[in-house]
């Protein structure tokens, strides 16, 4: 798709996954073991044969994303006319009043300007789902619409999705307005944040967010043009996660262990790469009992693991039970340890406490490196 | 351009013992270990070992070997001065096209190939064996020692030694013997075909070797013998770890059993000495509901819904609800369909074992190899 060029947000002003979010921005998130979130949008990209792709770095500690993307080689975008380009911005502190996408756009828009592709597909770096942005590009270009918006249809917005956007449509999928879920009803439109429409109509949008308001984001300055431009709706069908906070994290991996639920969203000619760690395979010794869970290469089991999904290079010693958790990489999980409805970070090791348990509505945390 | 030393991996052969598995692909290329392919373990301890020139001389159904190694950023051999060639025969304006006619001759004909690089030292090895080896330490001991030449070496049991090529050196390693599968063997160090050469002593036997009608040439039957007689200084140096030939079915089976011993020398879990490999787009392993493992090593994309005892799964394949897979080998891409029981069986590369169907047995002697597809209830 030579006619557009990618944009990768950062996660919204909305997203607050409090502990985790201290060690890397939400895109740089474990998924299912091998995964970090960012490869979804990016392979999607890519596979969607968008080979100009900004990731927009917003937030705290960027280190392991940055370490991650890398020259994106790993995503088989081509690698002369194609590149990633990561983009700063000098307000991209998750506490600062100025960090807003909009002033990230502003302060590369030199680079924006300079794209040959006369038109721009944006998505977020928070949010995990499978989107052929060629079909979509097709879809918007045969509406004759300013601007297409990629929403997904749920009937859960009472309790989840409480920090992402809705789409109020007309029965024409005309989108009339882009609000803050509230809450109020269970059958809600949620917002993607995946925008497509022409360059220049970006660059408009952009200006004008800036003479409304300094903090401004784009998602408002759309809101405010829905009786200006011609804005419609796309429904997104498949798996669909935003990972907005820690339960949503935990939930949407806990979704993933019914294999048909993660068939959907891992279709064999849609494949989601990323960095290879070059982990030997998994060994699994005399006493393992392994059932309904993801395993990563590099593992050492000699425990229990049942409906867990467990990163690469996790230790599972003699005894050990884990269940209904998330175990991240190189962690360890000593003798005779149980370790229930947890998320524990990297290169923790849980050898002293003998029970960790929490509830599946208030999973636990354990944070990187500690010894517990 | 100047390299201290080059290698060059033998990979050319077909390994027939290993029948139907290379029917399609060179030995080289044969999978093991879940992830790996054979040629990544002489290609990774040159990364490991420092090595930044690889040439790897192919002539058997190399199309798949070739596109495989040519992509040297696998091994991280593709930063500048540095990478993976894959040196097939090809006709030169001095020579007609011919195939390589021993392993020497793969060396000899390419003999520019190597000037290119000025070595002081050239490295041969092997594509067939599965091992890891610090080549550097090697390479030590060959210059500590001022040697001509040095032989790998590694000490096999006594009543097997007769299957090797066996070195009898001196108390300071020296050797003063070479013997081709000695009837009666006088030592029990086997030669592991990992020779150090000074590359101007090897450039002239080469050259000589190549126009000589008699020889075959072959490093163990002619170089090493050529070298002796001139009364060059051939040294062994010692290996301690582990190191398998995987020419046979059987042996192939067993190096791959032997992953799944707590206390295996090979280690591959070894973060300062990785085994590198292509890097393929598949999900974590998936362990369903209803499986029972016991005893497995089990790699990326691998589907387990059934029972899986002492075994080893390739990349995606798959073992369905139902299914028994025991003491066997699961190759990259095969499938073990609902019901079917494989035992002591290497099932090769996208085989499918239909519905019910039963391979292999426990008491057989032999590991069946499972070539093609195995029909089951309809």
């Amino acid at each position: 798709m030579e006619q557009a060029f990618g944009i990768i947000t950062s996660a919204s002003k909305l997203t607050r996954v409090e502990e985790m979010e201290k060690y890397r921005p939400v895109g740089a998130f474990s998924f299912l073991g091998r995964y970090r979130v960012i490869d979804f949008p990016i392979s999607n990209m890519s596979n969607s044969d968008i080979d100009r792709i900004h990731v927009y770095i917003g937030d705290n500690n960027p280190r392991s994303l940055v370490e991650h993307v890398g020259t994106g080689r790993h995503y088989n975008i081509n690698s002369k006319h194609g590149k990633v380009q990561m983009l700063f911005s000098d307000s991209a502190r998750k506490d600062n009043l100025y960090n807003t996408d909009i002033n990230a756009f502003q302060e590369n828009i030199e680079i924006i300007q300079r794209m040959p592709q006369p038109y721009v597909v944006i998505t977020p770096s928070y949010m995990v789902f499978r989107q052929d942005f060629n079909a979509l590009l097709q879809t918007h270009l045969e509406s004759g619409a300013d601007i297409t918006l990629l929403y997904h249809k749920t009937d859960d917005a009472r309790e989840n999705f409480l920090n992402t956007y809705v789409v109020n449509l007309n029965k024409q999928k005309g989108v009339l307005s882009l609000e803050r879920n509230s809450g109020t009803a269970k059958e809600k439109n949620i917002f993607m944040d995946t925008y497509i429409m022409k360059k220049d109509l970006f660059l408009d949008l952009i200006s004008r967010a800036k003479k409304v308001s300094s903090i401004y984001q784009l998602v408002q300055i759309v809101n405010d043009s829905c009786n200006d431009l011609d804005i419609r709706g796309v429904a997104h069908r498949g798996f669909f996660a935003a990972i907005t906070d820690f339960r949503s994290y935990y939930k949407a991996q806990m979704e993933m262990l019914d294999y048909n639920v993660a068939k959907v969203l891992f279709e064999n000619n849609w494949p989601i790469y990323t960095r290879t760690t070059d982990s030997c395979p998994t060994k699994y010794m005399d006493g393992a009992k392994v059932t309904n869970s993801f395993v990563s290469n590099g593992c050492l089991v000699e425990g229990t693991i049942e409906n867990s999904i467990i990163g690469r290079g996790v230790t599972v010693s003699k005894g050990a039970v884990i269940r209904n958790s998330v175990i991240l990489a190189y962690s360890v999980i000593g003798e005779d340890v149980t370790v229930e409805n947890q998320v524990i970070d990297k290169w923790a090791n849980i050898i002293h406490v003998k029970e960790l348990v929490s509830t599946p509505e208030n999973p636990g945390y354990v944070h990187r490196d500690d010894i517990i | 351009m100047q390299s201290e030393m080059l290698a060059m991996i033998l990979a050319g052969g077909r390994g027939s013992r290993l029948k139907d598995l290379t029917s399609k692909v060179a030995k080289p290329a044969v999978s093991f270990g879940g992830k790996y392919r054979i040629v990544d373990f002489p290609l990774s301890n040159c990364a490991n070992s420092g090595i930044d020139v690889v040439g790897v001389l192919t002539q058997y159904e190399s199309v798949l070997l070739n596109s495989y190694v040519a992509y040297s950023g696998r091994w991280g051999l593709d930063t500048k001065d540095s990478g993976v060639f894959v040196l097939p025969p090809m006709e030169r304006a001095d020579a007609a096209l011919d195939v390589y006619r021993g392993t020497a001759d793969a060396i000899s004909q390419n003999i520019g190939f190597v000037d290119n690089y000025d070595p002081e030292y050239l490295l041969i090895l092997s594509g067939d064996h599965i091992y890891k080896m610090n080549y550097d330490k090697m390479l030590q001991y060959h210059k500590e020692k001022g040697a001509d030449a040095t032989i790998a070496v590694i000490g096999v049991p006594m009543k097997e030694a007769s299957r090797f090529g066996i070195m009898n050196t001196g108390e300071d390693g020296q050797i003063v013997e070479f013997e081709e599968k000695p009837e009666h063997p006088k030592s029990n160090l086997a030669s592991m075909g990992i020779y150090i050469f000074n590359w101007k002593l090897l450039r002239r036997i080469l050259v000589a070797d190549m126009k000589n009608p008699d020889s075959s040439h072959d490093f163990g039957k002619d170089v090493i013998p050529e070298l002796l007689r001139e009364g060059k200084k051939l040294y062994a140096w010692q290996f301690k770890g582990y190191w398998k030939d995987v020419g046979t079915i059987d042996s192939l089976w067993e190096a791959n059993m032997d992953l799944l011993d707590p206390g295996n020398a090979l280690n591959l879990d070894d973060h300062a000495w990785k085994i590198y490999t292509e890097d393929v787009t598949a999900l974590p392993q998936y362990i369903g509901p209803n499986a029972h493992i016991d005893v497995a090593y089990i790699t990326q994309g691998c589907r387990v819904e059934g029972d899986v005892t002492k075994s080893v799964l390739f990349t995606n394949s798959q073992v369905c609800p139902g299914a028994k897979v025991i003491d066997s080998v699961i190759m990259p891409g095969a499938v073990v369909e609902e019901g079917a029981v494989v035992t002591r069986a290497l099932v090769a590369p996208n085989v499918h074992i239909g519905k019910n169907a039963v391979v292999g047995s426990k008491d057989s002697a032999e590991i069946t190899l499972v070539a093609k597809r195995v029909k089951g209830d309809e």
